[in-house]
C-alpha cells in the first residue's frame, strides 16, 4: 500500500510547515494565546486566504472538497505550532456538522462565511453529567410561540468566546428523546457564558441557555449519526495534530540531549536515554500509522458496515494516540529535566496540549473500554 | 510583458547539511529539498508584477533532474503560468546552466528575466551575470527594489555601504537580494490549480547545448566545530581578549 502523500498534499504540508516555521514560533503563539481574543484574527484571515478554512467543505458551497487525509496533513503541521486559532471548533466540529447535517439552504448561508473567515462557530455538545458520552445530555429543545427554544447547560465549549454561532446538541423539540442539532446565535438573548482559558492555552466556555431561540439543523431531529460522523472526523483531526506535537517533542528532545552535558559528555551518549528516545520514535510512528488507517477508513463510505468500521477505527486511534502521547510527553519532560515544565520552554506546553487532546472526544481508557465491551458483545 | 523566472532545487534551508563520509560531496540521501529562497523571492516579484498588471505571463525554468518538477509545481502554485524543465543532471555548473538558460531566453523572448542572486547550496552567485553576458542583456544584481515602467526597469541594488539605483532598458536581467520582498505561502486553491498548469520538459540536446565540465569538485569539508566559550572575570579581561586573542578591536 502506498502511503506517500500526493503532490497536492505534499505542497499543502510544505506551505503549512513554512507558515509555522516562519510566522508561528513559540513566543508568537504565547502572545496570541495570552491576548484578549486568545488567538490572532490576522492569522485567521490568512487561513481563509490560504484555503485552509475551505479544505473539508463541498465545492458547491465554496469549499475545496478535501478528504480526511488532506485534513490529516494540515492538522499535523498545525500541531507543530500548537496553534490556538479556532480551527477545530469552527471547521472540524461545527462547520462539519453543518456540512453533514444541514439543509442546502443552511449550508448555502453558513459555509461561505466559514470559508471566507467571516464566520466562526463552536460546537456545544457535552454537559457536566455526560463526561465524554454525547448521548447523556439533558439540554432540551421545546416549541414556544411557533418557534424552537433551548434550555440547559453546556460545559467546556471550545472557542465559544469567539464564535458567532453555536451548533448545540439537545433533546428534540418533538419530545421523542432524539438528540438533534440546533443553530443558535452566540449573542442571542438567553445565552449566558462563562469564558476561561484552558490548560493548554486555548479558550473554552460554560454556557447556559434560557429560552434561547434556536433553529433545527437539517430536516431531521435525529442527529445521532451526524454527531458520530463529526466526532470520528474530529478524532482523526486532533490525533493528526497530536502526531505533529509529538514529532516536535521528539526532535526537541533529541536536539536537547545532544547539547546538555553531564560528566563532560552530551547526555545523548547515554544508552538508556537513547533507548527512551527510540521508544518515543516508535510511539510517534505507530500513532502516525493509526492516523493513516483511521483517516482512510472513515472516508470509505456510508454503508452500515463501513460506518461500524469507521467508528471502530476512530476508537482504536484515540486509544493508540492517547497511549503514545502519554509516553512521548512524559519522556520528553523527563529528559529535559526541570526545564521541561517551565512556562518559558515549549515542551511543557506541548505536553499540556497532548493531555488536553487525550481528554477530548473520549479518553484512551473510555475508548479501550468501549472496544472491549463491543468485542465481548460480538 | 513576459517575465521569465529561474528556479533551483536545493536542500531546504532548515536542514542541517551532512557531508558524505568520504568528503566527496554533500549527502543528499533522504534530505528535504525545496525551492532556493532567492529564487522564491524572484517568483514572488514576478507574481507581484503580474498582479499590478505589468506582467502578462510568468514562465518558470529550472535545470535539473526530473525531481525538480516538484519545485516548478511550487512556483506554479505561487502564481507562475507555465514551467519548463531542462532535464539534466550532469555538469550543472553555473556556466552550463547559463548556456541552457540563454537558449530558453532565445526561444521565449521574455522582456524581463528575474533570478535569485545565488543558490544556497553552492553560493556561486554567477549564473545571472553569465546569462546577461551570453544574452547581451543589461543586468542589475542584488535587487532590493524593482519597478518597471514603459520600456525600462529601475532597480535599487544593495551594495557595500549603501544603495545604488540603476535604470535598465528592457529586456534585462535582474537578480534578487533577500530584502526585495517576502514570498507568500502557496494557497490551497492555487496548489490545486498548479497541477493543471503546463510543464514542458526539454533536454540540453533539444536546446542544442553541449555540456562540458569546466571545474572539478575535489572535496567537501564540513565547517570546523565551534569550540566552547569561556567566562571572563572583568570587562578589562574581555577587552584584552578581543584585542589580543580575537584581534577584532
Amino acid at each position: 500500500m502506498d502511503f506517500a502523500l500526493n503532490d497536492i498534499q505534499q505542497m499543502l504540508k510544505d506551505s503549512a510547515g513554512k507558515f509555522i516555521h516562519n510566522d508561528y514560533d513559540f513566543e508568537t503563539r504565547q502572545k496570541h494565546s495570552h491576548s484578549e481574543l486568545g488567538y490572532s484574527e490576522d492569522n485567521w484571515q490568512l487561513f481563509a486566504e490560504l484555503g485552509w478554512l475551505a479544505l473539508p467543505f463541498a465545492e458547491e458551497f465554496g469549499g475545496l472538497d478535501g478528504n480526511a487525509t488532506d485534513l490529516m496533513v494540515l492538522m499535523t503541521e498545525l500541531g507543530k505550532g500548537l496553534i490556538v486559532e479556532p480551527y477545530l471548533s469552527t471547521v472540524v466540529l461545527a462547520g462539519n456538522a453543518i456540512q453533514r447535517g444541514g439543509t442546502a439552504e443552511q449550508k448555502e448561508a453558513l459555509i461561505g462565511g466559514i470559508v471566507g473567515g467571516e464566520l466562526k462557530l463552536a460546537f456545544a455538545g457535552l454537559e457536566a453529567q455526560s463526561a465524554t458520552d454525547i448521548s447523556s445530555i439533558s439540554t432540551q429543545a421545546s416549541t414556544q410561540s411557533g418557534g424552537v427554544v433551548l434550555n440547559g447547560k453546556k460545559q467546556v465549549v471550545l472557542h465559544a468566546q469567539s464564535a458567532d454561532k453555536l451548533v448545540v446538541a439537545a433533546r428534540s423539540h418533538n419530545n421523542n428523546g432524539n438528540i438533534a442539532l440546533y443553530l443558535v446565535d452566540a449573542n442571542a438573548d438567553g445565552v449566558a457564558a462563562h469564558h476561561y482559558p484552558t490548560n493548554d492555552g486555548a479558550r473554552a466556555s460554560d454556557l447556559t441557555f434560557t429560552n434561547v431561540a434556536a433553529e433545527l439543523l437539517g430536516d431531521s431531529d435525529d442527529a445521532a449519526a451526524v454527531i458520530q460522523a463529526v466526532l470520528n472526523d474530529a478524532i482523526v483531526a486532533v490525533s493528526a495534530e497530536a502526531v505533529g506535537v509529538m514529532d516536535k517533542m521528539l526532535s526537541a528532545t533529541v536536539e536537547y540531549t545532544k547539547v546538555r552535558k553531564q560528566f563532560d559528555v552530551p547526555i545523548a551518549k547515554f544508552q538508556i536515554l537513547q533507548h527512551n528516545m527510540v521508544d518515543m520514535f516508535m510511539e510517534c510512528e505507530q500513532a502516525r500509522s493509526m492516523v493513516y488507517y483511521a483517516a482512510i477508513t472513515i472516508g470509505e463510505g456510508n454503508s452500515e458496515e463501513q460506518v461500524a468500521e469507521a467508528n471502530k477505527a476512530s476508537q482504536f486511534l484515540k486509544w493508540k494516540v492517547g497511549q503514545a502521547a502519554r509516553l512521548v510527553g512524559q519522556t520528553a519532560v523527563q529528559l529535559h529535566g526541570g526545564m521541561g515544565v517551565t512556562d518559558e520552554l515549549d515542551v511543557g506546553h506541548m505536553f499540556k496540549r497532548l493531555t488536553m487532546i487525550n481528554t477530548l472526544f473520549g479518553s484512551m481508557d473510555t475508548h479501550l473500554d468501549n472496544l472491549v465491551k463491543q468485542r465481548q458483545a460480538a | 510583458m513576459k517575465v521569465l523566472v529561474t528556479v533551483k532545487r536545493v536542500i531546504d534551508y532548515n536542514v542541517k547539511i551532512r557531508v558524505k563520509p568520504d568528503g566527496s560531496d554533500v549527502d543528499l540521501t533522504n534530505v528535504k529539498m525545496a525551492v532556493n529562497p532567492f529564487c522564491e523571492i524572484a517568483v514572488e516579484e514576478a507574481v507581484r508584477l503580474k498582479e499590478k498588471g505589468i506582467a502578462s505571463e510568468i514562465v518558470v525554468v529550472s535545470v535539473g533532474g526530473s525531481e525538480a518538477q516538484e519545485q516548478l509545481r511550487t512556483a506554479l502554485a505561487l502564481g507562475a503560468d507555465r514551467a519548463i524543465l531542462v532535464e539534466s543532471t550532469a555538469n550543472t555548473e553555473s556556466l552550463n546552466v547559463a548556456k541552457l538558460l540563454a537558449k530558453v531566453v532565445e526561444q521565449e523572448q521574455p522582456s524581463l528575466v528575474i533570478m535569485g542572486k545565488q543558490a544556497i547550496d553552492s553560493d556561486n552567485n554567477q549564473t545571472g551575470q553569465m546569462l546577461a553576458a551570453l544574452c547581451d542583456m543589461p543586468q542589475a544584481t542584488f535587487a532590493s527594489e524593482v519597478s518597471v515602467a514603459d520600456n525600462s526597469v529601475t532597480v535599487t541594488r544593495e551594495i557595500d555601504g549603501g544603495l545604488q539605483t540603476l535604470s535598465l532598458q528592457l529586456p534585462a536581467i535582474v537578480t534578487t537580494d533577500l530584502r526585495l520582498n517576502e514570498p507568500r505561502y502557496a494557497s490551497l486553491p492555487n496548489i490545486m490549480k498548479a497541477k493543471c498548469k503546463p510543464l514542458a520538459t526539454v533536454t540540453p540536446d533539444d536546446l542544442g547545448v553541449t555540456l562540458s565540465a569546466h571545474t572539478q569538485l575535489l572535496g567537501v569539508n564540513p565547517p570546523p566545530q565551534r569550540s566552547a566559550g569561556v567566562k571572563v572575570k572583568s570587562v578589562a579581561e574581555l577587552v584584552d581578549k578581543l584585542k589580543n586573542e580575537a584581534k577584532v578591536i
